[in-house]
């Protein structure tokens, strides 16, 4: 599978604060990818890196094997975006905004577009400056996804929307992956983050702490279990790999990390009568990375 | 120690306004001291005053422009004459721009509502943010009467305490008027731009009044009727009427408390007048980055070329009576700006120094667009499409460019068709000619606001105005005041020849031409080369 995007060893200094520092990245062509990290994290100055907005102080950025600064308009042409901040020209409507960004962009989907004007529920004849900030955003998400790019940069793209605006947004971007488009994806909304993505990567203070599959990731945190007995149940605290347990009358609930044989063993030793386990959250996952950190 | 929330907002108000306030003081104070100083040394004694207030009182044309004629002969009755259109016109318009900008600019940007969310409410957060527009209209009024006063304390000028703070006072009341204007105008309209125009609507028919209050006896009474006729009222220095200090007063109260009633009966973010937010497509412009700025720049750029030719037009119109029968020692005077030649080319050498004012100033409206399209984030969405920044940066500097010439050539053709109705002929080419000569050297004024566009975007509207207003009070001063002369070195107009005056060399226009569009180049490359700013 080709690159979408290649990320070497970027970095970007404001004076002696370096807002990303040698990041290493690589998207292929095809995925939805989660960008996640607290505020301030970095997130943002990547994005305006690979969209030639900003310049990287070292390191490369590509994207479809061209680089991001030098090649940017003919780049752009092959991608679309939608920053965080949605604003517009206030005096325009939103169907003469749409038009606008159209003719800019240079390719549009115009019936895909009159789908998505109707899906997200956008009234067009009305000026940008009575929308709301939510409906702002709906006028750059149909642009961005009418305009059918091979590129989708969406950074943190549905703050303002309403829950079930959320829904229509990830139908879109799952419509975006069935036809192979690739999709980065910069969001605090785990929940949106789990439901569309294929992998993800977590930053903290301009450095990637991870990066992979969701499933794989989720293998680094605890896995919690709950046991039930028909009797007083066992004491697991010595069971390599579990920790956190807490005991009631018949029941036991503990983290476990690493194999789940020892547990198990235990448990079978025990008599238990019920098992359930729980895969953690992304959100779990999150706090687990970046929680931890503020804890300690 | 708790201090009230109005006070906060008084104090930071305040904070944003002062600086402005104290500089426009000075070049106040500066204006006056230089015209009372100048006039000792030109007309030294009391035969050279007689010849030019014969000359000159009861002078309609020199009355409707500059406004009051009738104390030509003495010290302070001319330098209330000299500066009365540029301190009045200056003043206000900088008192209903602040004005705005505190209120309705504040509210655009949604910095108002938050403001309104602490526990003050919007009456008692307008009324803190009058008074301090009041302070810095304090400020200004201070600084012009101590400039007065220090000037005033040369023998040959001779002013005294307490006509110098009437003085003051009367330059106080066009800024103080106009802060209210622009205080009512920003509850009544949507937009600061809305409100700018509405504001700059009442401005442009309080100078009209004015200027037929001065055309004669019949309609003098209109002096009356606006800000700038009680200031003209007062006659400081020589009949030092403190009367229409009155009205003034009077105005002031009620349009601050109009301000301050209207801003508790709408919601934050709205105005009083309802405008429709619901209208079909317009497809104008819609094409491409260059055409939505045409589109959503026409208004300013129609409303600057209009100025243009009015300008043009006014200065046509007067100038036989202005130039009918005037001293040699006015002419003199103009000789000292570099104009030449016979009176009417004088005349309209110095009338096309105040028509490249105008035009460069254009620029400055254009540059500011630009960088709130920058600041805002809107930019992100055309530089993050296929737009090259060459395009969309270039093509902002090719708009303003077009304007400037636009209104260069308006200005002349004015001045033509105005001069033409009352029989001075100068010739179309000729005047055309003049009104294209400011071209090159607004071409520069925008070089140099877009090489500090591509630097510092903030501060590219406000480098614009300190290079034209500071270049035209230093080719003032330096014209005025002897051991300052080699000043004028540092105004762009000193490279500009007074067309008709003295004729143009093609090498300076040339060279001039190409500085500009040299350092819209240099600006171009800088812009390529840095981060945009991400809204």
């Amino acid at each position: 599978m080709a690159h979408a995007i290649e990320i070497e060893q970027l970095t970007k200094r404001y004076g002696s604060v370096a807002a990303i520092d040698g990041l290493d990245l690589t998207i292929e062509e095809g995925e939805v990818f989660g960008y996640l990290g607290p505020n301030g994290a970095g997130k943002s100055t990547t994005i305006a890196i690979l969209l030639g907005l900003i310049r990287a102080s070292s390191g490369s950025a590509r994207i479809f094997g061209r680089d991001v600064w030098r090649e940017a308009p003919a780049l752009h042409r092959r991608m679309a975006s939608v920053p965080s901040e949605a604003n517009l020209w206030p005096s325009l409507t939103g169907e003469e905004a749409l038009r606008f960004l159209g003719n800019v962009h240079g390719s549009v989907d115009e019936a895909y577009r009159a789908e998505l004007i109707d899906r997200f529920q956008l009234v067009t004849d009305k000026k940008i400056r009575a929308y709301s900030h939510g409906n702002r955003q709906k006028v750059l998400l149909v642009a961005a996804f009418a305009s059918r790019p091979d590129l989708l940069i969406l950074d943190e793209p549905t703050t303002g929307l309403d829950p079930l605006m959320e829904q229509v947004f990830q139908a879109a971007v799952r419509e975006a992956a069935a036809n192979g488009q690739t999709v980065l994806l910069s969001s605090h909304i785990l929940s949106e983050v789990e439901a569309v993505c294929d992998r993800v990567a977590m930053l903290r203070e301009g450095r990637l702490i991870e990066t992979g599959h969701l499933d794989v990731l989720r293998g680094l945190v605890a896995l919690r279990v709950h046991a039930g007995f028909d009797r007083p149940p066992p004491d697991l605290t010595a069971v390599e790999g579990v920790s956190r347990v807490t005991v009631e009358d018949h029941s036991i609930e503990c983290e476990v990390t690493g194999s789940v044989e020892p547990l198990l063993r235990a448990l079978a030793d025990a008599g238990a009568v019920r098992l359930t386990t729980r895969e953690p959250s992304l959100e779990e996952l999150f706090v687990s990375h970046y929680g931890a950190g503020s804890e300690a | 120690m708790t201090a009230s929330p109005e006070a906060a907002i008084a104090r930071r108000s305040l904070k944003q306004l002062w600086v402005g306030a104290l500089v426009w003081s000075v070049a106040f104070g500066g204006t006056v001291a230089a015209s009372a100083l100048s006039y000792v040394s030109t007309f030294p004694t009391e035969a050279d005053r007689q010849q030019v207030a014969a000359a000159t009182s009861g002078d309609a044309g020199l009355s409707v422009l500059l406004g009051p004629t009738t104390a030509i002969d003495t010290v302070g009755g001319y330098t209330v004459y000299k500066c009365f259109v540029f301190l009045t016109t200056i003043g206000a318009i900088w008192g209903l721009l602040a004005a705005t900008r505190l209120l309705r600019g504040e509210e655009d940007a949604g910095r108002w509502q938050l403001v309104l969310s602490g526990s003050t409410r919007a009456p008692r957060a307008t009324a803190a943010t009058l008074v301090a527009l009041l302070g810095a209209v304090g400020i200004l009024f201070v600084g012009t009467t101590a400039i007065t006063l220090a000037a005033g304390r040369d023998p040959d000028v001779g002013f005294g305490a307490a006509e110098t703070v009437l003085y003051g006072l009367s330059i106080a009341i066009a800024p103080a008027v106009f802060v209210m204007v622009g205080a009512v105008a920003s509850q009544l309209c949507r937009t600061r731009r809305m409100a700018n125009s509405w504001a700059m609507a009442a401005f442009g028919v309080c100078f009209l009044v004015r200027m037929v209050a001065d055309a004669g006896p019949d309609t003098r009474w209109l002096r009356w009727a606006t800000p700038f006729g009680w200031t003209e009222l007062i006659q400081p220095f020589t009949e030092n009427d403190p009367w229409p200090l009155l009205p003034a007063a009077a105005t002031v109260g009620l349009l601050a408390v109009a301000a301050v009633v209207l801003s508790s009966r709408r919601d934050a973010g709205s105005s009083v007048f309802a405008t429709s937010d619901v209208t079909p497509l317009r497809p104008f412009g819609l094409g491409s980055p260059v055409g939505l700025a045409a589109r959503l720049d026409l208004p300013v750029l129609v409303a600057w070329c209009l100025g243009a030719a009015v300008t043009g037009l006014s200065f046509g119109l007067i100038a036989k009576i202005a130039t009918g029968s005037v001293p040699q020692s006015l002419g003199d005077t103009l000789d000292k700006f570099g104009a030449e030649g016979s009176f009417v080319d004088q005349y309209f050498g110095v009338a096309f120094l105040l028509a490249a004012t105008v035009v460069a100033l254009l620029a400055a409206g254009q540059l500011g667009a630009a960088s709130d399209e920058e600041s805002s984030g809107r930019l992100v969405h055309l530089l993050a499409g296929p737009v090259r920044r060459v395009t969309w940066f270039g093509g902002r500097l090719g708009l303003a460019a077009a304007g400037i010439v636009v209104a260069g050539l308006l200005a002349g053709i004015g001045a033509w068709a105005g001069a033409a109705t009352q029989g001075v002929d100068l010739g179309f080419s000729t005047l055309v000619g003049a009104g294209l000569n400011v071209v090159p050297t607004a071409l520069l004024v925008l070089g140099i606001g877009a090489v500090v566009l591509a630097l510092a975007p903030r501060a590219a509207a406000i480098t614009v105005y300190a290079v034209v207003i500071g270049s035209l009070l230093v080719d003032l001063l330096a014209s005025m005041v002897d051991g300052l002369a080699w000043t004028a070195h540092i105004s762009v107009f000193h490279y500009m020849a007074l067309a008709p005056a003295s004729s143009p060399d093609l090498g300076t226009l040339v060279l001039t031409t190409l500085a500009g569009v040299g350092l819209c180049v240099v600006a171009t490359l800088l812009f390529v080369r840095r981060d945009v700013a991400l809204g």
